[in-house]
């Protein structure tokens, strides 16, 4: 997912500018992402209203605790990299790993024990809203594997730390998705 | 020949990857305990993913991308000639020629549906096609040449020009770019294996229910669009980025050639809107596999659908003929040999459209049954769109008002922009209000409105750009006398045929149906007639291309003696595009202003000032 | 390394209060309006934090990089 490194993106532009135009096109890429999960968000109520299915609000808010506390680790491990604290960042990557499989997990629990099925209109909307976020929290797990694999080899550093503030940006953005989905499944009367 | 190697390989290893996606989803489903573990469309679903990845890995993304991924070290073959376009290259010149090419043959295979289906047309009654024959026809024709719409102007001229314009050596992302390029194979495959699969039958929109029940070619049809959008998003991102981030010193916002501001309002519709069409279909696969989303009887509601899709597929007009409107305007200045009438307005247009074009979307669905109260917000919303094309008519009008007119092919197509482009926004006033819309909604009148601005618009100005930029990107130039024959042959030949299909239109005939009253037999075999007229002026297009780019006489770096930075550098430009990098002191229009000059090239060997020299018809 | 520290614990305290209010709104408040407005007030207070002090938004604005 790494959009970009130094040595080839944008060989040619003026060496400051290199961090500037992988963030943005990052940026980019999230406003786009916004509009996806936006118009399944506008779906959910213009098919159900606020009516909702009975769900398991204690795993509801366990599930929701732990993706918040990720973006807090995640966020630890980029501002590590950026002080050139390599190990820490290590660390924190792994948290940050374990505690989005164990989110992937409760979703996919909670979907075992969900008393609704996927041929009536809220099963449609719940499966599939968890579902993508969910994928978005699966390919995030991949790429955190693949830029922990890199810094525990120390790849990365207070110069070179694009590729870990890439995927953390894009772990908190799939964050932000849930803030505003726990709330449209979970809490509305 | 390792490019001929490199793609069969990639076309094998994707194939691979397909059948191993079938298997690994069979195997999964086997595992869970479902009864039909092979032969689902979930399957085919599986099959895709793993096939689209596999096949891009193979024809270069897996050295030149992936190996990062693991800490290993990246490369890339720079291959000569021709193999260069067969390979996962960065530049985007090579890029461009790739889209256009492409496209230019999805184009003319598209076209090909379309005399068939007029063949059909041509009398009552079904003379070569079954009913599904012709639905099958007519929805590959529709969805074909929405893509040839999206793609060809942004893809291909916009890829070749905008940082040729811009000064910079290439796009913000090059590797992104070349992976935009490679993802279009696959989605031509799925689309022309459609037929294989029983056809398309819900036309280029695929509204449900007709979508959920149809046969499976349906889910090749769902796979390739959403493949089709990724393109487009991340094509999209980059040219954003690059207008942003690349340009050469001194080009300020204001000194933006237009054709570049259009991109960009193009650009942020296309990344903003395109997920519309992307989810509304993966809503589509989701009811195939037995969701709920459209189905009434459960809860779901299938005007969702139409939200949705239209949602994007207005704003998909807008990112079809916005760039047209860019070429058209730039040329038109070119050509005019006048600083451009109202510049500035004529940005605030295409910000202006890119603001609206979001707010409008529900002016398709008058006749759906969504609620009444609806109808007149998007009424006049829809009209409020006409003020910011205005200005671009006035631009351009004001361009041409006591130009010194060269009437070159490019100057031709662009002038036929301008016209074909009004009738078509005349005809749009008709579909825009909700009583005259209840009756011309879905007849052969909304078929000619669409023509004519997307074809009139956005393919006229296709042309335009193909003749500008042929001497720059092949460093040869074409026939003029072909080029005009084929302008007047084509423009000629559009209006007859579009022309004549509002008539039975009026009358009430459907669109999209194989067959229609017999009353109307004569009208419909002039229409045929003169789309075959049409379908045969593209002969004359393709055999002076071709003959040209093989045979041409070598073209001058600046043989329209054009001002902006795309022709101050040798045709064809060199890999990194300007012998020195560009330094912007002034205007891109500034035809006749005395001691203007455009841009010059501070640390080239011979210091040669562009732009002054390049400034004639004074 | 301290401070930018603290303040993502400080973050976290706040996202964590708000989420408890969130809940709290959704099971204990009867008034359709304002339950609404708790709970959407909440998700937007959390996600402005964390495209601010997480996601560094402002660094898409800021000429220079600093590190």
């Amino acid at each position: 997912m790494a959009l970009a490194t130094a040595h080839q993106e944008a060989a040619h532009a003026p060496a400051h500018n290199h961090l500037a135009i992988n963030r943005a096109g990052l940026w980019l890429f999230f406003f786009s992402e916004t509009i996806l999960f936006g118009l399944l968000l506008s779906a959910r109520f213009y098919l159900e209203g606020i009516h909702r299915e009975e769900l398991n609000q204690a795993l509801g808010l366990l599930i929701t605790v732990i993706l918040l506390l990720s973006s807090v680790t995640a966020y630890t491990a980029e501002t590590a990299i950026e002080h050139d604290n390599k190990k820490v960042a290590s660390w924190y990557l792994f948290f940050t790993i374990v505690l989005g499989l164990i989110f992937a997990g409760g979703v996919a629990y909670e979907w075992s024990i969900a008393h609704f099925h996927r041929n009536e209109a809220f099963g449609s909307i719940f499966f599939t809203m968890t579902g993508i976020h969910a994928t978005h929290v699966i390919t995030g797990v991949f790429m955190l594997i693949l830029v922990w694999a890199q810094a525990l080899r120390g790849r990365y550093s207070s110069k070179n730390p694009w590729a870990v503030s890439a995927v953390v940006m894009y772990w908190h953005f799939v964050d932000v998705v849930w803030v505003f989905y726990y709330p449209a499944l979970y809490l509305t009367k | 020949m390792y490019a001929v190697k490199s793609v069969a390989g990639a076309a094998g290893l994707g194939l691979i990857g397909f059948y191993l996606g079938l298997g690994i989803v069979a195997v999964l489903r086997w595992l869970f305990g479902y009864p039909d573990a092979w032969g689902g469309e979930i399957n085919i679903i599986g099959g895709w993913v793993l096939g689209v990845f596999l096949w891009l890995m193979g024809i270069g993304m897996w050295g030149m991308w992936g190996r990062e991924w693991f800490g290993l070290k990246t490369y890339q073959r720079n291959l000569p000639g021709w193999q260069r376009y067969f390979t996962f290259n960065t530049d985007h010149k090579v890029i461009g020629i790739q889209y256009l090419v492409t496209f230019m043959v999805v184009f003319f295979l598209a076209g090909a549906l379309a005399m068939l289906m007029r063949a059909e047309l041509a009398q009552s009654g079904n003379q070569f096609l079954s009913n599904s024959q012709y639905n099958g026809t007519m929805g590959l024709h529709g969805i074909l040449m929405v893509a040839v719409a999206v793609a060809a102007v942004i893809g291909g001229i916009g890829n070749y020009a905008v940082p040729l314009m811009i000064g910079a050596q290439d796009m913000a992302f090059p590797r992104l770019n070349a992976l935009t390029f490679w993802l279009v194979p696959p989605v031509a495959v799925g689309l022309l294996a459609t037929p294989f699969l029983g056809g398309i039958e819900h036309g280029w929109t695929a509204y449900p229910p007709l979508a959920v029940f149809t046969n499976s070619s349906q889910v090749l049809f769902s796979l390739s669009i959403i493949t089709f959008g990724l393109t487009s998003i991340l094509g999209a991102l980059n040219f954003i980025v690059t207008i942003i981030y690349m340009r050469a010193p001194g080009l300020t916002w204001g000194r933006l050639p237009i054709f570049v501001w259009s991109m960009f309002a193009t650009s942020w519709i296309a990344l903003l809107y395109t997920q519309g069409f992307a989810a509304a279909l993966l809503l589509i696969l989701l009811d195939r596999l037995g969701f709920s989303f459209f189905e009434a009887s459960t809860g779901g509601d299938p005007l969702l659908y139409q939200h949705v899709f239209w949602f994007y597929s207005h704003p998909a007009v807008y990112i079809m003929v916005l760039p047209g409107f860019g070429l058209a305007l730039e040329i038109i200045a070119h050509f005019s040999r006048k600083p451009l009438f109202a510049y500035k307005y004529a940005v605030a247009a295409f910000l202006g459209i890119l603001g609206l074009s979001g707010v409008v979307w529900a002016h398709h669905m008058f006749t759906s049954g969504m609620p009444n109260y609806l109808h007149g917000p998007f009424l006049v919303a829809t009209e409020l769109i006409s003020i910011p094309t205005g200005l671009i008519f006035l631009s351009a009008l004001g361009t041409i008002w006591l130009g010194r007119l060269w009437l070159k092919p490019p100057m031709l197509f662009a002038l036929a922009v301008i016209f074909n482009f009004a009738c078509g926004g005349v005809t749009g006033i008709f579909l825009a209000d909700v009583p005259t819309d209840i009756h011309l909604q879905d007849t052969y009148f909304v078929v000619a409105h669409f023509h004519y601005t997307i074809v009139g618009g956005e393919i006229f100005a296709l042309f335009a750009a193909i003749y500008y930029y042929f001497p720059k990107m092949t460093g040869r130039m074409y026939s003029e006398r072909l080029a005009k024959l084929h302008f007047w042959w084509m423009f000629i030949g559009f209006n007859a045929t579009f022309f004549l299909m509002h008539l039975p239109g009026i009358k009430g005939m459907n669109r999209r149906i194989a067959d229609f009253q017999s009353e109307l037999d004569p009208i419909n075999l002039a229409v045929s007639l003169a789309g075959f007229f049409l379908g045969a002026s593209f002969l004359v297009f393709i055999w002076n291309m071709v003959y040209s780019w093989v045979r041409g006489p070598v073209a001058e770096a600046n043989p329209w003696q054009v001002r902006t930075l795309e022709w101050q550098t040798t045709s064809p430009p060199p890999h990194e595009n300007f012998p020195a990098p560009p330094v912007v002191r002034g205007g891109p229009y500034d035809y006749g202003v005395p001691g203007s000059i455009h841009a010059t090239f501070p640390s080239a060997p011979s210091a040669g000032f562009a732009g002054a020299p390049a400034g004639g018809g004074q | 390394m301290r401070k930018p520290m603290q303040t993502g614990l400080i973050v976290a305290a706040i996202l964590a209060v708000l989420t408890i209010t969130e809940y709290l709104f959704a099971t204990h408040v009867e008034d359709d309006l304002v339950r609404f407005l708790g709970i959407t007030v909440s998700a937007l207070g959390k996600a402005v934090l964390i495209i601010y002090y997480f996601m560094h938004i402002y660094r898409l604005w800021r000429p220079q990089e600093a590190h």
